[in-house]
């Protein structure tokens, strides 16, 4: 018995020293890459190299949200800058987009949000209303080039009479289908709606009942919804801040929606959540081609494309122009660098962008992993270089192309936007589930986004 | 005398440590507690009276939030399926915690290995991997469905149907009963054996025996497991966060999940603030309504 108890000690001591130095590895690999250690120690070891350069030493912090290709890429486009800038010593901070904006709002309240920002488009009116924590970057024309920009693209971060950040890519929704799904079900991919119903009942009678055309979350049906409704009445959403849809336009919108359900194009919201999938690129539906389409944000299409089993082809789709009589769909800014108006060092972090966003050596190794860069040297860069991702570059085009209204800055506000509690969610769900009728759907969504609309 | 009287006199506060040497002991826990406790306590209140918001800062004080509070449908949902959560997940996860104790009391072989066993869940249980998990094995294709069709049975949409996603969430909790049932089994073994041979022979039956002798000795710390649990089914946020984000259609917001919410996504610290009050009356109402209950239920051995 007592050997029994011996051996089993030793197992379990084994076990346990393993554990640790497993965790330790772990937490060694983790903290490298996400504090950006590696970058620190690239700049001690050439500590003696340092003191050759006239310029004081100093530490700048970059932080940014996205996939693991875009950490890779501007982690090594940050080591590249630091060769060339001895004396600039830069920190990184990334992570997944879950639960980012929560930290960084809070950060930037506190004033210690790190020097250089990855920003949302929206972030400047919800959280720099008054240019109180973004820096004006036309007082850093000397260290960046601004000309590299049309003045329509700086104008959507101009708030406050402050341009409070470079905007990187514009981006829009679009269909894109996995090709293969329909060629199961012998149709080809649609280009009009009355296709898109078509489909519908083709899907459910050759494939079977779990199988859909098309797959649109709440957020997605938002945004399908306001493209339908502007194509049918040529108006912006929202203008000059105010709800430009009275309850019966919308309405009508709802009905749309409502239908596209009925018709068998798109599962119930109560089928996406039982799923059990974060989000559509995550659902298995979409990998095995039972979802075959979306609608979604052009720059995303790497990522939902990646997300298919293999011998799945997935393509751009085109806007329907059955929609109604005028071009539908808004672009929006996809995603901005900002420097924090408390910084130490703006020339410094003004230095960094340029490299980033504007300098051939930087934005090779950028590439196009924020979408088709709105610099244009940067994208002469990757259109010479090939560095373009076909389908995202042939998303951006038709998006460009199509998409003329504008959005409003209050359009992503987390009252609308919140998930579950947010007002969309709340009408789109509430629709699908049968709690709502069309008329009261409407009704909701009027106040709701009238409310957040008045402050 | 003179060089006495030319001495520095010591600091008052120098004096007040060597007076008060316990102080000096607990200064470091001291200023942890006034830093990280005190102070956000204390602000917060003054917080939930006005409408501070982080980035537009604060226009107006007043009871306003707490008006909100009760007249907004969407609060009182919460409210109320934070409730639910409670009475379902802290009985049941009592009644479960107190029946594996009571089994593992017994002398069979290879006990240790079981209560190492029913007691893991407690430690991996709050982790977001578990969670994850929780969420596969309940999807509409997932493993219990799997396991139901087997058996002939159609699929529930536990994860969808707002009628059984708060259940899955206090399922998730209750399968916690790790650190209940420790307590319980050491309450158990506290339980004199004369008791329950004098029971026997007087013929009274295993139920009577369980109802009139165990139980009645272990409710000191039925009670304390009690309070405890209360406490933290009203907290619960990991759960319902990270399995239904608090859908569908608000069944599994729980009002801790609004607090986050309110504070963190709409900024709106104010607000967030008096909704923790709120928060935190309800649990002090519940458990002082505990305490003064316990003179009629609990008994502790050294009372008279």
């Amino acid at each position: 018995m007592i050997k029994i108890k011996k051996i089993m000690a030793a197992v379990l001591s084994i076990a346990l020293v393993g554990a640790f130095t497993s965790c330790s590895g772990d937490e060694g690999a983790s903290s490298e890459s996400k504090s950006g250690n590696t970058s620190v120690s690239d700049s001690e070891n050439k500590g003696g190299e340092k003191e050759e350069n006239s310029g004081e030493d100093v530490t700048i912090k970059i932080s940014w949200w996205g996939g693991d290709a875009r950490h890779e890429a501007t982690q090594n486009a940050i080591n590249a800058f630091m060769e060339e800038n001895e004396n600039i010593n830069v920190e990184v901070q990334f992570g997944a987009w879950d639960g980012w904006e929560d930290a960084m709002s809070t950060s930037l309240y506190a004033g210690t949000a790190p020097d250089i920002n990855q920003i949302n488009w929206n972030w400047i009116s919800n959280y720099s209303a008054d240019g109180s924590k973004f820096l004006d970057m036309n007082t850093m024309s000397e260290h960046f080039d601004l000309s590299n920009y049309s003045e329509e693209a700086l104008n959507q971060c101009v708030v406050a009479d402050e341009l409070q950040a470079i905007p990187v890519a514009m981006t829009g929704r679009i269909f894109y289908w996995n090709k293969t799904a329909f060629e199961n079900a012998g149709i080809s991919v649609p280009t009009s709606l009355e296709e898109l119903y078509a489909a519908g009942q083709t899907f459910k009678e050759v494939l079977g009942d779990d199988y859909y055309p098309l797959a649109l979350g709440e957020y997605d049906r938002t945004i399908l919804f306001i493209y339908y409704l502007e194509s049918v009445y040529g108006k912006a959403w929202v203008e000059d801040g105010k709800l430009n849809y009275t309850a019966e336009e919308i309405a009508t919108g709802l009905e749309f929606m409502n239908e596209l359900e009925d018709k068998h194009v798109i599962p119930s919201i109560p089928t996406i959540i039982g799923d059990g999938a974060a989000s559509l690129d995550k659902n298995p539906k979409w990998m095995e081609g039972k979802y075959a389409g979306i609608f979604e944000w052009d720059s995303s299409a790497t990522k939902f494309a990646s997300a298919l089993n293999e011998g799945q082809e997935f393509v751009v789709g085109d806007y329907f122009k059955d929609f109604g009589k005028h071009q539908g769909g808004f672009t929006k800014v996809s995603l901005a660098f900002a420097i924090s108006e408390n910084t130490k060092h703006p020339e410094e972090c003004a230095k960094l962008l340029e490299f980033l966003l504007n300098s051939e050596e930087g934005t090779a190794i950028m590439a196009a992993e924020r979408g088709i860069p709105l610099s244009k040297s940067a994208l002469k860069t990757c259109t010479d270089g090939g560095l373009l991702n076909e389908v995202v570059a042939e998303a951006n085009s038709k998006v460009l192309e199509w998409a003329k209204f504008p959005l409003d800055t209050q359009f992503e506000n987390s009252k609308l936007k919140g998930n579950p509690d947010g007002v969309y969610y709340d009408v789109f769900g509430g629709l699908s589930y049968d709690e709502y009728s069309v008329e009261k759907a409407a009704e909701i969504l009027v106040e709701g986004v009238t409310e957040v609309l008045e402050g | 005398m003179n060089n006495v009287s030319n001495r520095r006199s010591p600091g008052k506060l120098y004096m007040f440590f060597r007076h008060n040497l316990g102080f000096l002991f607990i200064l470091v826990w001291l200023i942890g507690f006034l830093v990280f406790r005190l102070y956000p306590f204390i602000s917060s209140l003054i917080y939930s009276f006005s409408d501070f918001h982080l980035f537009n800062g604060t226009t107006e004080y007043g009871l306003m939030n707490y008006k909100e509070i009760f007249e907004d449908d969407k609060i009182m949902k919460s409210l109320s399926v934070t409730f639910k959560y409670t009475f379902i997940t802290v009985p049941l996860k009592l009644a479960f915690a107190l029946f594996i104790a009571m089994i593992l009391n017994y002398k069979v072989k290879g006990v240790n290995l079981f209560r190492t066993a029913y007691y893991i869940p407690s430690i991996l249980g709050g982790s977001v991997a578990i969670a994850v998990l929780w969420k596969a094995l309940f999807r509409d294709d997932g493993l219990i469905n799997s396991m139901l069709r087997i058996f002939g049975l159609e699929g529930i949409n536990w994860l969808s149907d707002p009628k059984y996603a708060l259940f899955i969430i206090s399922l998730l909790r209750v399968w916690q009963f790790g650190s209940a049932m420790v307590l319980f089994l050491a309450a158990l073994k506290g339980v004199p054996a004369d008791l329950y041979e004098a029971a026997t022979i007087d013929g009274a039956s295993k139920p009577r025996q369980f109802f009139s002798i165990t139980l009645p000795l272990i409710t000191p710390v039925v009670f304390y497991n009690l309070v405890t649990q209360l406490c933290q089914a009203f907290q619960e946020f990991n759960g319902p966060y990270i399995i239904t984000q608090g859908g569908p259609r608000n069944a599994t917001t729980l009002f801790s999940l609004l607090i986050y919410k309110r504070a963190f996504q709409m900024n709106e610290m104010g607000m967030a603030s008096a909704m923790a009050w709120v928060l935190f009356t309800i649990v002090t109402i519940l458990s002082i309504i505990a305490f003064i209950s316990q003179k009629y239920w609990v008994y502790y051995g050294d009372e008279k």
